[in-house]
C-alpha cells in the first residue's frame, strides 16, 4: 500500500483509507501521479488534452506552466478525482481515479488548493475551516484539535484558530486553505494557480510554505504563471493545448526563452538577460536565478581581465569604481512633464473608515488579542490614508505602489470623488470636490476602473454595457452610439464582432477590455486603474499594458495602482510609494528605485534589472544610467566587459 | 452603506455564556423571548431588563456594544412605536390632527412595546454575539435531527445556513464595490434608486448574482476535494456536550420566568 509519509505516523491514517484498501496494489509504485494516454473533454467535441502521458514520482516538487486554456486546471482536477478522463487512465497513488472505492482515499491524500482565496473557505472561523476535511474523514475530536494546530503551525498561522476568515488578507486565506488540506495528512499537495490573485508578499509567503513542506517530504504539483516560482521547483513541465511541450529541470526549460515567448509565457529575468548577453558576445552560461547570473558575470569580468593581460590582473576594482558615477547621476531620459498643469490635487488628505476616534478607542480595548500575522497588513489599522499631499499633472502617467493594505485603493477612490477625505481636500482643476455637485462632475471627468472590473459587467450585450455610462450622462442616442464605437475601438475590440454578444460569453481578457471600454465611453479626462492586470496570464497582461501605453500616448492622463515594480518602471512618468497610508516616496522611477534597501523595508522590491544593476555598481561596474531595464543593462554590461578587456590590454 | 457593526456579529470571548452548549443557548434564547412576551406590565419588563443586563454582564459584552449591535434594527422599534402612538387611543389627548391623535394610552402603549421589542432584540443579539455562526447552525441541525427520520434534510439545511452566513460579509463587500463602480459610471443610485430605473437596479443585481454563481461553482468543487459527502460519518472539532453550566443557564431562565409570572400576578 501507499502510505502518506508526511510527518504524521502512518497509524493515524483515516479509517476511510482502511475501507478503501481492498484493491490497493501490493507493491508501492514510485509514481504518485500517472497520466497514461489520458484524454479529457468537457463537451464531447474538443479535447482539453488528448493522449496525455505524464508521471510525477513521490517526493518531487513539480511546476506546471502554460497559458490560459492549456488544460492545467483540468489536469489538476483529474489528479484529485474531481474529474475522470474520457479515455486512457489517470492513476493517483497507483489507484485508478475512476474507481469509486478509491475516490476518498485519493482526495484525502491528494490535497487541492484553488485559485480564488474567497471561494474555497467553508467556515467563518479559521479552526472550523481547517477541521472541515478531517471532519469529513471521521477523525475523532481530540486528534482533530491536534491536527488543526499542527496544520496552522505549518503555514505560519499558529494562534489564528479563532480568527474570522473574512478578516484575513488574501495571502492568509490561501494559507488557511493549505492548512485545511494539510489537516487531512496528504502525501501530495496540488496548487491550482493558488498564488495568481495574491500580492508579491502573499506570493512569497505561500512559496516559503510550499518549500518547507517539500523539505518535509511532501510531493508538490504547483500550477502557476510566475517564473520566480517555477525557478524554485525541481522540475518544470510546460503544457500547450493539452500537450507536454517541455519537461525538465528549471535550468533546462526556463532558459529556452524564444520557445517560452512563443507559448505566451514569461521568461525569467536572469535567463533573458543571460541570453541577451550571449547575443552580445559575452560568455555566460544559461541560468534562471539572479544569484547564479551574478556569479557568472563576476567570472566573465575576471576572465576579461585575465585574457587581456596577466600583469594587470590585480587592483582593477579601484579604477573601475572611480569610473562609475554614483546613484545620484542625472537621469538620461526624463519624459515627465514637470511643468504641466495640475489636474487633480490632494492637500493633506487623511481617510478613515468609520469614526476614527471611536475605532481607536475600540482598538485599544481589544488590544488583549495577541493576533498578529507573521507577515501581512495590520488588521486593526485605523487610518487608511494619512496626510497625503499629491498632484496628478495633466498628461502624465502616475504609478502608485504599495503592498496590500497600504491605502492604494482608497487613494484611487478619492481621486474621482467616490470617497470623501476625512481630513484635507481633493481638488479637480482647482475645484474642491466637497463643493455641491463637484463630486458628481469629478466622477464623469475621472474614470475609475476597479480591480477585476469584469465582475461589474451586467448588460445583455456588450453594446448595452458600454453604453451604460453615456446613457447615464443623458446623451443623445447618436452620441451614445459614437462613444460606444470609439471606446470599443480604443480597447482594441472589433465593434461588429462583439457588440451584440453577451459579455459573459467572452474570454476573461476580453471581458476586462469591455469593462474598460465602459469607463472610456464616459470620455474622461483622466483614467484611474486599480491593479489593471491582476489575475491575467502573461499574454493578457502584456496586451493590457500595451493598451494602457497606447491610451496614455493618445494624451490621456493615467493613474495606475500596481504592485508590479517592473510594470511601473516601464510605464510610469512618476511613481508614488505608499506605506501604511502615508507617502513613503514620490519621484521619477529612477529616483524611487535608487534605494532598494529602503523599499525592501516597506515590503516592496525594485525592478529586477535595476536591482542587479545597483548590485553590480556597488562592486565597481561602470553602469552610469539611473534606471535600467533588461535591454539597457545587457548593453552596458557587455560594454563594461569590453572596456575591462581594453583597459587591461593597454 | 457604511461599515457599521452588522446585527449581532460575533464578539469573541471566553465567558460562561460563550461556553454554553449552543443547543442550550438556542433553546434558552427562544425561551427568553417567550418570557419577555409573557411580561404583561412594567414590573414584568423591569424584571426582564434586569435579567437581560445580567446576562450581558455574564457574557462580558460592554453594554455600548450591545446597543450598537441592535442599532440598525431600532428603526423597527421606532416604526412600531409610532404606529402605536397613532392608533391606540384613550385617556388624555395631547395633540390631534384630523383622525390622528396622540393620547396618553397611545404613548404608554408605544413606550411599552418599544421596550419589549428592544429587550427581544437584545436577547436575540446576545445569542449571535456569543455564538459563532457555525455553532448556531450545528445547534440548529442537531435540534432538527430527530426530524431527519421523517425525511427532513437536517444536515443539509444546517450546512446551507452555515455557508450563507459565511458568505454574508463577502457579498456585502462585493455589493459595496459594485455599487461604487456603477456610481462612478454615472448610475443615479444615490439620489433616487427608483428613478434610475430598471437598468440601475440590474447593474447592481446581475453582477452580484453572477458572482454568487461563480463562488458556488468553486466552493462545491473545493468541498468535494476535501472529501465532503454529506453528514454521514462526519465528526466535529468541538463536539457538543452539555455541561453543568448549561443547567445553570436553564435555571437562570426558569428563575426569570418565575419572577415575571410573579410580577404579572402582583400587577
Amino acid at each position: 500500500m501507499i502510505v502518506p509519509d508526511l510527518t504524521a505516523p502512518a497509524a493515524d491514517a483515516p479509517s476511510f483509507e482502511d475501507a478503501a484498501h481492498g484493491g490497493a496494489p501490493a507493491a508501492a509504485r514510485p509514481a504518485f501521479i500517472a497520466f497514461e494516454d489520458a484524454s479529457f473533454t468537457y463537451d464531447g467535441a474538443s479535447f482539453v488534452f488528448e493522449g496525455l502521458s505524464l508521471t510525477v514520482p513521490q517526493g518531487q516538487f513539480c511546476c506546471l506552466l502554460g497559458g490560459n486554456g492549456s488544460g492545467k486546471s483540468t489536469l489538476a482536477r483529474c489528479v484529485n478525482a474531481l474529474l475522470t478522463p474520457d479515455a486512457g487512465r489517470v492513476l493517483t497513488f497507483g489507484r485508478d481515479t475512476r474507481d469509486a472505492d478509491a475516490t476518498y482515499f485519493i482526495r484525502s491524500n491528494a490535497g487541492l488548493v484553488f485559485q480564488s482565496p474567497d471561494d474555497q473557505l467553508v467556515a467563518s472561523v479559521v479552526e472550523n475551516d481547517v477541521a472541515f476535511g478531517p471532519e469529513n474523514l471521521g477523525v475523532p475530536a481530540p486528534e482533530l484539535a491536534e491536527r488543526v494546530s499542527r496544520a496552522l503551525g505549518a503555514v505560519g498561522l499558529q494562534g489564528f484558530q479563532r480568527s474570522e476568515t473574512a478578516s484575513l488578507s488574501g495571502g492568509q486565506k490561501q494559507r488557511v486553505a493549505i492548512a485545511g488540506v494539510l489537516a487531512m495528512d496528504p502525501a501530495l499537495l496540488i496548487l491550482d494557480e493558488a498564488s495568481a490573485m495574491l500580492d508579491p508578499r502573499g506570493r512569497a509567503g505561500l512559496m516559503r510554505v510550499c518549500r518547507e513542506l517539500h523539505d518535509e517530504g511532501l510531493t508538490i504539483l504547483m500550477i502557476t504563471h510566475y517564473m520566480e516560482e517555477a525557478a524554485q521547483a525541481e522540475r518544470v513541465v510546460v503544457l500547450d493545448a493539452g500537450r507536454v511541450v517541455m519537461d525538465g529541470g528549471p535550468d533546462e526549460v526556463l532558459t529556452r526563452g524564444d520557445e517560452l515567448r512563443a507559448l505566451a509565457l514569461d521568461v525569467p529575468f536572469a535567463a533573458a538577460l543571460a541570453a541577451d548577453l550571449r547575443g552580445r558576445g559575452v560568455a555566460v552560461a544559461p541560468c534562471v536565478d539572479a544569484a547564479t547570473l551574478r556569479a557568472e558575470l563576476d567570472a566573465a569580468r575576471a576572465a576579461a581581465g585575465r585574457a587581456a593581460g596577466a600583469d594587470a590582473a590585480g587592483g582593477s576594482d579601484g579604477t573601475a569604481a572611480s569610473d562609475a558615477p554614483g546613484p545620484s547621476a542625472p537621469a538620461n531620459e526624463s519624459p515627465s512633464p514637470a511643468d504641466a498643469a495640475p489636474l487633480i490635487a490632494l492637500e493633506g488628505v487623511s481617510y478613515s473608515y468609520g469614526d476614527p476616534e471611536r475605532r481607536e478607542r475600540r482598538r485599544r480595548r481589544r488590544r488583549q488579542e495577541p493576533e498578529r500575522a507573521d507577515w501581512g497588513p495590520e488588521p486593526g489599522a485605523v487610518w487608511a490614508l494619512r496626510d497625503v499631499t499629491l498632484t496628478v499633472r495633466e498628461g502624465e502617467l502616475l504609478g502608485i505602489a504599495g503592498h496590500t493594505g497600504s491605502g492604494k485603493s482608497t487613494l484611487a477612490q478619492l481621486l474621482n470623488g467616490l470617497a470623501r477625505p476625512t481630513r484635507g481636500r481633493v481638488l479637480l482643476r482647482g475645484e474642491d470636490l466637497s463643493a455641491r455637485g463637484a463630486a458628481e462632475r469629478a466622477r464623469a471627468a475621472v474614470g475609475l476602473v476597479f480591480q477585476y472590473p469584469e465582475h461589474q459587467l451586467f448588460a445583455a450585450t456588450v453594446y448595452d454595457d458600454v453604453a451604460f455610462g453615456p446613457r447615464n450622462l443623458g446623451l443623445a442616442p447618436a452620441e451614445v452610439d459614437g462613444r460606444v464605437r470609439r471606446a470599443l475601438a480604443g480597447v482594441g475590440l472589433d465593434f461588429d464582432a462583439v457588440q451584440a454578444r453577451s459579455p459573459f460569453e467572452l474570454s476573461g481578457g476580453q471581458q476586462r477590455r469591455v469593462a474598460l471600454a465602459g469607463v472610456l465611453a464616459m470620455e474622461p479626462e483622466a483614467l484611474v486603474l486599480d491593479e489593471p492586470v491582476a489575475g491575467l496570464d502573461p499574454r493578457g497582461r502584456e496586451e493590457l499594458l500595451a493598451l494602457i501605453e497606447r491610451l496614455h500616448a493618445g494624451g490621456l492622463t493615467c493613474v495606475i495602482v500596481s504592485h508590479s515594480m517592473d510594470d511601473l518602471a516601464r510605464l510610469a512618468d512618476r511613481v508614488l510609494v505608499l506605506n501604511e497610508g502615508a507617502v513613503f516616496s514620490l519621484g521619477t522611477p529612477a529616483e524611487v528605485f535608487a534605494d532598494p534597501a529602503a523599499l525592501h523595508g516597506v515590503g516592496l522590491g525594485v525592478p529586477e534589472a535595476q536591482a542587479l544593476a545597483l548590485d553590480l555598481r556597488r562592486d565597481g561596474w561602470p553602469l552610469p544610467r539611473a534606471l535600467y531595464d533588461e535591454a539597457s543593462l545587457a548593453d552596458d554590461v557587455a560594454a563594461a566587459l569590453a572596456g575591462e578587456g581594453a583597459r587591461h590590454g593597454r | 452603506m457604511g461599515d457599521s457593526a452588522l446585527f449581532g456579529r460575533y464578539w469573541p470571548g471566553d465567558s460562561v455564556v460563550h461556553r454554553l452548549d449552543p443547543r442550550v443557548k438556542l433553546v434558552c434564547s427562544l425561551a427568553l423571548m417567550a418570557v419577555v412576551f409573557a411580561a404583561r406590565d412594567w414590573a414584568g419588563l423591569a424584571v426582564c431588563a434586569a435579567f437581560v443586563v445580567a446576562f450581558y454582564l455574564a457574557a462580558g459584552i460592554p453594554l455600548g456594544q450591545a446597543a450598537r449591535s441592535i442599532a440598525p434594527l431600532l428603526i423597527i422599534v421606532v416604526m412600531t412605536a409610532l404606529l402605536n402612538v397613532l392608533f391606540v387611543q384613550g385617556g388624555q389627548v395631547y395633540a390631534q390632527w384630523g383622525p390622528l391623535c396622540v393620547s396618553e394610552a397611545g404613548l404608554r402603549q408605544a413606550a411599552f412595546i418599544a421596550v419589549r421589542l428592544t429587550l427581544l432584540l437584545l436577547g436575540m443579539s446576545l445569542l449571535t454575539l456569543t455564538t459563532t455562526t457555525l455553532d448556531i447552525t450545528e445547534a440548529f441541525e442537531r435540534l432538527l435531527s430527530p426530524l431527519a427520520r421523517v425525511g427532513l434534510p437536517a444536515h443539509e439545511l444546517g450546512m446551507m445556513m452555515g455557508i450563507a452566513l459565511r458568505f454574508l460579509p463577502q457579498f456585502a463587500e462585493e455589493l459595496r464595490i459594485i455599487y461604487r463602480a456603477q456610481l462612478s459610471r454615472g448610475a443615479r443610485l444615490a439620489s433616487n434608486p427608483l428613478r434610475g430605473g430598471a437598468s440601475a437596479l440590474t447593474s447592481l443585481m446581475v453582477p452580484l448574482l453572477t458572482s454568487a454563481f461563480r463562488h458556488a461553482e468553486t466552493l462545491s468543487a473545493a468541498m468535494e476535494a476535501r472529501c465532503y459527502h454529506g453528514g454521514a460519518g462526519r465528526t466535529r472539532l468541538h463536539p457538543l456536550a452539555v455541561a453543568p453550566r448549561d443547567g445553570g443557564a436553564a435555571a437562570a431562565l426558569a428563575l426569570m420566568l418565575a419572577a415575571v409570572l410573579a410580577a404579572n400576578a402582583l400587577g
